[in-house]
């Protein structure tokens, strides 16, 4: 009775697929060619990437006077785009440890593409607290290392400094999450290649993976430990980071509401994101018996509630620059929402508040196009949110002498595109190396929540033996022998 | 005596016949280089293991070797003193007393030197009178280092000696015997300089001398003249003044010479309850009209009908006029405050008229005000302009035979420039002396280079009794001879200038002594002074009052008129390649690098201009074509200027120069083609021209949205009657629900330090006496090597200065009137229309104030918790500091500064040929101070308190083993500061001035709600609203 599961529920693993079907789906963009397709969107991303590079180095070499800021406003797009790559970044973990202890089994199918969404975007926003310096060479200086500068130490008060510790251990926790749970899905592919090098390769990789008892017995394990190790970081990423804001004294900064804020929003872009990448993905490589609609459905409805939460958090801020009383609080707020960046703010509103509602409707998120569709919207919207409160923010805040406003360059603009398409640089390339689906735990549902299985329950009574009756192949393939 | 003693060199010599002894000896000296023998055996070459290609590898990687090791980095050459002067001390400055006096500014100045390189202007702070409290004048030492100054004296257009100069000027002067030469010069108000120009005439008694100034006081100067007989301008010491009533001068700007300045803020301190009531009839928003009681817009022609109202009321009926009810008013007001102030109020206007001026010395003598000084009377303009189109017409009849111009450039500063231009065809010889191969110096024959002020000697007659001397700081730059030494020169006298001043001394001065006027730069002289031309002189004429009246009610004032005026950065124009005035921003309009036609908002609306802000904030504005006449300037941009009198604009002489400037510098339009018959009010009109006009505006906006945190400011009625709560009150915060000040310790987070130990600074900045005048920013500029950034990036609001001047207009007829509005909004509808009106300037009735802003300093500074590598820290001396090299620019203190004072090096400023100002070129560096980093880019940077003039205070006392006196400490913006607005000082001194400012009930902290305790604070604006 270990493979039972209500019959009420829907299947996770659509199509009559077997062990083997789930093995050759997940190979199948390893081992097979890539398509026109694939190469199209390479090209792209790969064009904005090298621009978003060649923008860099014109910033890094001539000076952050290449961007649109000013005396008034330090941050603009630069810290706009790290804390919206973080935010994307939370959702790989979350999925992945958090409905891991929570024991969702629908994860399965979508954690590892999740992660390494996660690991990407982090990647990403990396990038920018370091090209942001005024004198990025020295960003190494950021770290508390022993020094010849006198010892001169980092400044623990600076919510800058706990950034550098929070976004490295993330990052670093998010590797090892991802790349434990890589080990017999790499060690499937080795088994099954042919060519010398791919086998050295994906041998490597695997880390002498060898299917014993013992190695998946501590496989379980460690998957659990870093699973609660990680849970508190999805928490603690964005806390950290709204603490840059939070403990500021600028309105529209400083506010105790944002580290849960944060963390919602976070949340919310990181599913809308997933969201993104897996509709596209499940149709390229043919993954629709994997990655359902009720994967999708069950996304469409986190992303409802954390949409809903941020809404919230919005609709808080204003109540609490009402009821303070300050001045430049309420200022503050009566400028985000009706002085010269009321379109960002409004855009805000529509895309992060307003938009997910529609979520509440069975039929919409149930349907893939508009899924897609409001998963982009839901990200434009939260890039928005964070432009909002960082640049809206600085633009009118104690002195009105200093006010001005904002106008993004070339470079900022190909900085932001350039980071996009080296994310999907190296969402392509891992499409095509990776191993996109935990097929190994996949493969350990799928007799539970496998349709297959659940039809021949269905039919012969829960008690139906599950296994496939022996079928003597016509010719034995002994290459794969080892591999059944 | 031959030595018969044999040396052997080893011991095989001693053996006469050994062979091999022999052959060596032989060989010796070869006496053929054996190369017959290496190339002439063929076999031996073919067999030789060095081919052809070996060798061409050796030679080929010699050749690169030796390359490569003639490659050097590069060499930075440090030359030390070979026998170093006695009072040069390295790292050590020297100080000197000198004067400017450059035609249009004239101060005692303290010349700071370093290296002997002059790097700094000071206050001479023991002059009593024009002590250099001028931006211009603290601007004026990197003109030293101007890359277009003129390095030789030229002939026809080539270089040439001094000699060839002497000798062929002296040529033309004798050729020209039978015509008339003309020395056409500044205001020298020089003693010596007169009795020169004397003995030239004696002899060259064909001569005549024209004084011309390029903006022309000599509709006083008759006036004065007419009154009491000779050319000068009245002096006021507006320190006593009860009531001072201005009619369109613009007295604390450059009317007449300008530095009234100081004894006016002395007077507006409200100290024992009494301070000057200030009244402005003005059609340009000006320093002035921002810094008085009440400000009244008032176009030219109707302040010529105030004018002779207020002499109606004071002395008998002149003419009738025609104000409206509102200008009635506040002319009756102005009137009862003047005859309630008596002998202690003031009357003075900017008319340039003689007529008018004349009414004014007459309503102050019937005023009997002490105010005025006509005794002691200023020298400093002395300009005949009307004598100019007279001598076009000679020069054009072919009279002239030389015409020598001095310290002027008429040609660019005329308004009938090419009239003269060409009449100077027809003079047989033109001599320029100047500085610049400028506008004038270029159409010149011959041109003397003459060198700076800083490297001249001279003497100054700034009043009637007070004296200025002049003198070198550093040996000249280039070779340059000043004008005095050339006349000198061609007069054949043997003494050189310096010689002669002190001759000069002698006979006026007799009793002082020359060595210590000459360290104090500047003495009075109580008794007569012979002046030496005493032809001027002319017997005083009648005033005849109805007919002045006529004339001045006799203007239609249908029209649209025109008031020039110059700015408090660029001035007569002769320092418009100053980088840092041209960045300095105008103290009203807040826009640098320009000149404009300010207009009020109905006329611009009738005219359909606009003035709009684009994406990055930055100022656009619609162009306009002036006429006036035959003249037409195409697309001036008009600036809408809130409180210019309605039918009348502004625009300001100075800019538009095309010669010996930088093209960066090249800004702004000529001016001075619309200043007809050195008039400053003109009837013009105007039409929309085409394009958009990018402004660099460093102040986006314009009111204080009536944050009462930012400028407290009250009424002396309220301020004498009132308790200190009722109009300074400390913000209060909730502790337990029961409202506690924010300065109390029970409501701050941390735990407080001692700061009683040692020192701790504090800068007190007072409101009323500030006018907002600028100097403190050019010293800034100048003491911490802040960088120029360009009309572009101000643009886009990067400008670096460490201490800017806010402005605010307020939104309704007064500050305390939006103070009022926004506290009594209430509900979601009408904050967002009554913000959105706050945010808007008043139109015409508009008050002004001026607020220094730097560094606050805070004790509990928000940017020190924030920088991740920390590096900005605090001092126990209470300055913020800034270490430029730990900064790796995350901006995050930039941020998180809520009075938004940081300033981020966004480029390489210095050494990059993007900035092309004085930090890019050699000569310009020279005006580096080298106690003070050059920041690099990326780093972050901001008011410092000064901390390399602190610093170097405590140990000038440590080193004498003394106590630091009072006033001893001092910022470049405190120091340079002549209206006593910045007090600087030690707070743990407790006789210090600066505590008994910190204890003053004035004293309030920006933003003091937000805990951050600033050591820089701010004394309440009090304004004397009292009504007569």
């Amino acid at each position: 009775m270990s493979h039972y599961e209500a019959p009420i529920r829907k299947p996770l693993i659509t199509g009559d697929k077997s062990y083997h079907d789930v093995t050759l789906d997940v190979v199948r963009p390893v081992e097979g060619k890539a398509n026109k397709s694939w190469w199209i969107v390479f090209s792209i991303s790969l064009i904005a990437f090298l621009w978003g590079l060649g923008c860099i180095i014109y910033t890094v070499s001539t000076g952050i006077g290449t961007w649109g800021l000013n005396k008034t406003i330090g941050w603009a797009w630069d810290i706009t785009n790290f804390v919206w790559w973080v935010g994307i970044g939370h959702a790989g973990t979350l999925i992945s440890a958090v409905l891991l202890l929570f024991r969702q089994k629908w994860r399965m199918s979508i954690n590892r593409s999740a992660e390494a969404m996660t690991i990407f975007a982090v990647v990403q926003a990396g990038l920018f607290p370091i090209i942001h310096m005024g004198r990025p060479w020295l960003a190494y200086w950021v770290l508390p290392i022993p020094n010849q500068f006198g010892s001169l130490w980092v400044n623990f008060n600076s919510p800058l400094l706990w950034d550098v510790f929070a976004i490295s251990t993330y990052l670093s926790v998010s590797l090892v999450f991802w790349w434990t749970g890589l080990l017999p899905d790499f060690a499937m592919i080795r088994d099954r290649a042919v060519k010398p090098f791919q086998k050295k390769i994906y041998g490597i990789l695997s880390f002498g993976w060898s299917g014993r008892a013992k190695d998946w017995q501590r496989f379980e394990e460690i998957h659990l430990v870093l699973a609660g190790l990680a849970t508190p970081l999805v928490l603690s990423v964005h806390t950290i980071v709204s603490f840059d804001f939070a403990t500021s004294v600028i309105p529209g900064w400083h506010t105790t509401i944002f580290p849960p804020y944060f963390v919602a929003g976070a949340i919310f872009s990181g599913f809308a994101m997933v969201n993104t990448l897996l509709i596209t993905m499940r149709k390229v490589s043919s993954l629709e018996a994997y990655i359902t609609h009720q994967h999708i459905e069950l996304m469409n409805i986190v992303i409802m509630i954390t949409g809903s939460i941020v809404g919230v958090a919005y609709i808080t801020e204003l109540f609490m620059a009402w009821y303070s009383g300050v001045e430049y609080e309420q200022f503050a707020f009566l400028n985000r929402a009706t002085g010269p960046y009321w379109w960002a703010y409004w855009s805000m509103m529509t895309c992060n508040v307003i938009s997910p509602q529609f979520m509440w409707f069975p039929k919409l998120r149930r349907s893939i196009m508009f899924s897609f569709f409001i998963s982009i919207v839901v990200n434009i919207g939260m890039w928005f949110e964070r432009f909002v409160i960082i640049a809206t923010s600085l633009h009118r805040d104690y002195m009105p002498s200093a006010w001005t406003m904002f106008s993004p360059t070339y470079v900022d603009i190909g900085i932001f595109v350039g980071t996009i398409g080296f994310f999907f640089v190296l969402f392509l390339l891992y499409a095509r190396t990776f191993p996109v689906i935990a097929q190994a735990e996949l493969k350990s549902i799928l007799k539970s929540s496998g349709e297959k299985y659940k039809k021949i329950r269905a039919e012969k009574g829960d008690d139906a033996p599950l296994h496939d009756p022996y079928k003597q192949e016509a010719k034995p393939d002994f290459t794969n022998e080892f591999n059944k | 005596m031959s030595s018969e003693k044999k040396y052997w060199k080893s011991e095989a010599q001693l053996d006469e016949n050994n062979p091999e002894v022999q052959s060596l000896e032989n060989n010796e000296f070869v006496e053929h280089i054996p190369t017959d023998e290496f190339l002439g055996n063929k076999e031996k070459l073919e067999n030789s293991k060095t081919t052809r290609r070996d060798f061409l590898k050796y030679v080929g990687f010699s050749t690169a070797a030796a390359s490569l090791a003639a490659c050097e980095g590069p060499v930075v050459k440090s030359i030390p003193y070979v026998v170093q002067p006695d009072r040069l001390v390295p790292g050590v400055a020297d100080y000197y007393a000198t004067t400017i006096a450059n035609g249009y500014d004239f101060a005692s100045v303290l010349v700071k030197t370093r290296e002997g390189r002059p790097i700094k202007i000071d206050n001479n702070t023991s002059a009593k009178d024009f002590t250099a409290g001028k931006a211009r004048v603290h601007a004026s030492v990197l003109d030293l280092y101007d890359i277009k100054r003129l390095q030789n004296p030229q002939i026809e257009g080539r270089d040439a000696t001094w000699s060839e100069f002497d000798e062929k000027v002296g040529i033309e002067l004798n050729l020209a015997s039978t015509k008339k030469i003309v020395l056409l010069t500044q205001t020298f108000a020089s003693p010596s300089t007169d009795r020169l120009i004397k003995q030239f005439k004696e002899k060259y008694p064909n001569t005549e001398h024209i004084v011309y100034d390029s903006v022309s006081e000599e509709a006083a100067l008759k006036a004065f003249q007419g009154k009491f007989g000779y050319k000068a301008l009245p002096n006021y010491d507006f320190s006593k003044a009860a009531t001072i009533v201005s009619v369109g001068a613009d007295f604390l700007g450059d009317w007449q010479g300008g530095g009234f300045d100081a004894s006016y803020s002395r007077g507006r301190e409200p100290k024992s309850g009494k301070m000057s009531r200030h009244v402005q009839f003005e059609a340009n928003m000006t320093l002035s009209g921002g810094n008085a009681d009440k400000r009244v817009a008032t176009k030219p022609s109707v302040q010529k009908q105030v004018l002779v109202e207020i002499y109606n009321q004071i002395v008998s009926n002149a003419g009738s006029t025609e104000l409206n009810a509102k200008t009635q008013k506040a002319v009756d007001s102005a009137v009862n405050s003047l005859k309630k102030g008596g002998s202690k109020s003031v009357l003075i206007t900017g008319i340039q008229d003689e007529g008018a001026q004349r009414m004014a010395l007459e309503i102050n003598a019937a005023l009997a005000s002490t105010i005025i000084d006509t005794d002691n009377a200023r020298m400093i303009r002395q300009g005949e302009n009307s004598k100019i189109d007279r001598l076009i017409e000679e020069m054009q009849s072919g009279q002239i035979g030389v015409l020598m111009t001095a310290g002027i450039n008429p040609v660019y500063s005329l308004p009938n420039s090419e009239e003269f231009t060409e009449a100077m065809q027809n003079v047989d010889a033109t001599v320029a002396f100047s500085m610049k191969l400028d506008e004038t110096a270029t159409q010149a024959k011959y041109v003397a280079s003459t060198p700076h002020y800083l490297e001249s000697w001279g003497d100054v007659q700034l009043t009637k009794k007070t004296f200025s001397l002049i003198q070198p700081t550093i040996q000249p730059l280039f070779d340059t001879r000043q004008f005095e030494e050339c006349l000198l020169n061609i007069i054949s006298e043997s003494t050189d200038y310096y010689g002669f001043i002190k001759e000069t001394f002698n006979q006026n001065f007799g009793g002082l002594s020359w060595n210590q006027s000459l360290h104090d730069g500047t003495f009075t002289y109580e008794s007569e002074v012979n002046k030496e031309d005493s032809e001027e002189e002319t017997i005083s004429s009648a005033f005849n009052a109805s007919s002045v009246a006529r004339q001045l009610l006799a203007h239609s004032g249908d029209n649209l008129e025109l008031t020039l005026y110059t700015k408090t950065s660029i001035g007569d124009g002769q320092q418009s390649n100053n980088p840092w005035l041209q960045e300095m921003p105008d103290p009203i309009t807040r826009t640098s690098w320009d000149n404009y036609i300010t207009i009020a908002k109905s006329d611009a609306e009738s005219l359909g201009l606009k003035n709009y802000n684009v994406a990055d904030g930055a100022l656009n504005g619609d162009y306009v074509n002036l006429t006036l006449g035959e003249t037409t300037i195409e697309n001036i941009p008009a600036f809408i200027q809130p409180g210019q009198a309605p039918g009348s604009i502004g625009l300001a002489l100075g800019y538009g120069k095309t010669e010996s400037i930088q093209e960066e510098m090249q800004v702004g339009h000529n001016a001075f083609k619309l200043y007809k018959d050195f008039n400053t009010h003109q009837d013009v009109s105007l039409s929309k021209g085409t394009g958009v006009h990018e402004f660099a505006c460093v102040q986006l906006h314009h009111t204080m949205m009536g944050r009462r945190d930012i400028v407290k400011e009250t009424t002396l009625e309220i301020f004498n009657t009132s308790e200190k709560d009722s109009w300074n009150k400390t913000p209060e915060v909730s502790l337990n629900h029961k409202p506690t000040k924010v300065t109390s310790p029970d409501v701050d987070l941390w735990q407080e330090f001692d700061r009683e130990i040692g020192h701790h600074f504090n800068l007190s900045i007072d409101l009323n006496s500030c006018t907002g005048c600028g100097a403190c920013v050019i010293a800034c500029h100048s003491e911490n090597n802040v960088p120029v950034v360009g009309k572009h990036e101000v643009r886009k609001s990067r400008d670096m200065h460490w201490l800017r001047i806010d402005r605010y207009y307020s939104s309704e007829d007064s500050l305390q009137g939006d103070y009022e509005k926004k506290d009594n909004i209430s509900g979601l509808s009408e904050s967002l229309s009554k913000f959105a009106e706050l945010e808007e300037p008043s139109e015409t009735d508009v008050q002004v104030i001026f607020q220094p802003v730097m560094c606050q300093h805070c004790n509990h500074a928000p940017c020190e918790t924030v920088c991740p590598v920390a590096a900005t820290a605090h001092s126990r001396q209470g300055q913020n500091h800034m270490t430029y090299n730990r900064c790796v620019g995350t901006r995050y203190c930039a941020n998180n500064c809520p009075y938004k004072v940081r300033r981020f090096n966004w480029f390489q400023y210095s050494q990059n040929d993007e900035f092309d100002y004085h930090m890019n070129n050699d000569l310009g560096r020279m005006v580096l101070n080298p106690d003070v980093t050059v920041r690099s880019r990326g780093v972050m940077e901001k008011c410092s308190l000064c901390i390399q003039m602190t610093q170097k205070t405590i140990l000038d006392a440590k080193r004498d083993g003394r106590e630091i006196k009072d006033g001893e400490f001092q910022t470049a913006c405190s120091a340079a500061c002549d209206k006593g607005a910045m007090v600087f000082g030690d707070v743990n001194d407790k006789e210090s001035k600066v505590v008994e400012k910190r204890d003053d009930d004035r004293m309030y902290h920006l933003l003091e709600y937000l805990g951050t305790k600033p050591n820089v604070m701010y004394q309440t604006k009090v304004r004397n609203t009292t009504e007569a």
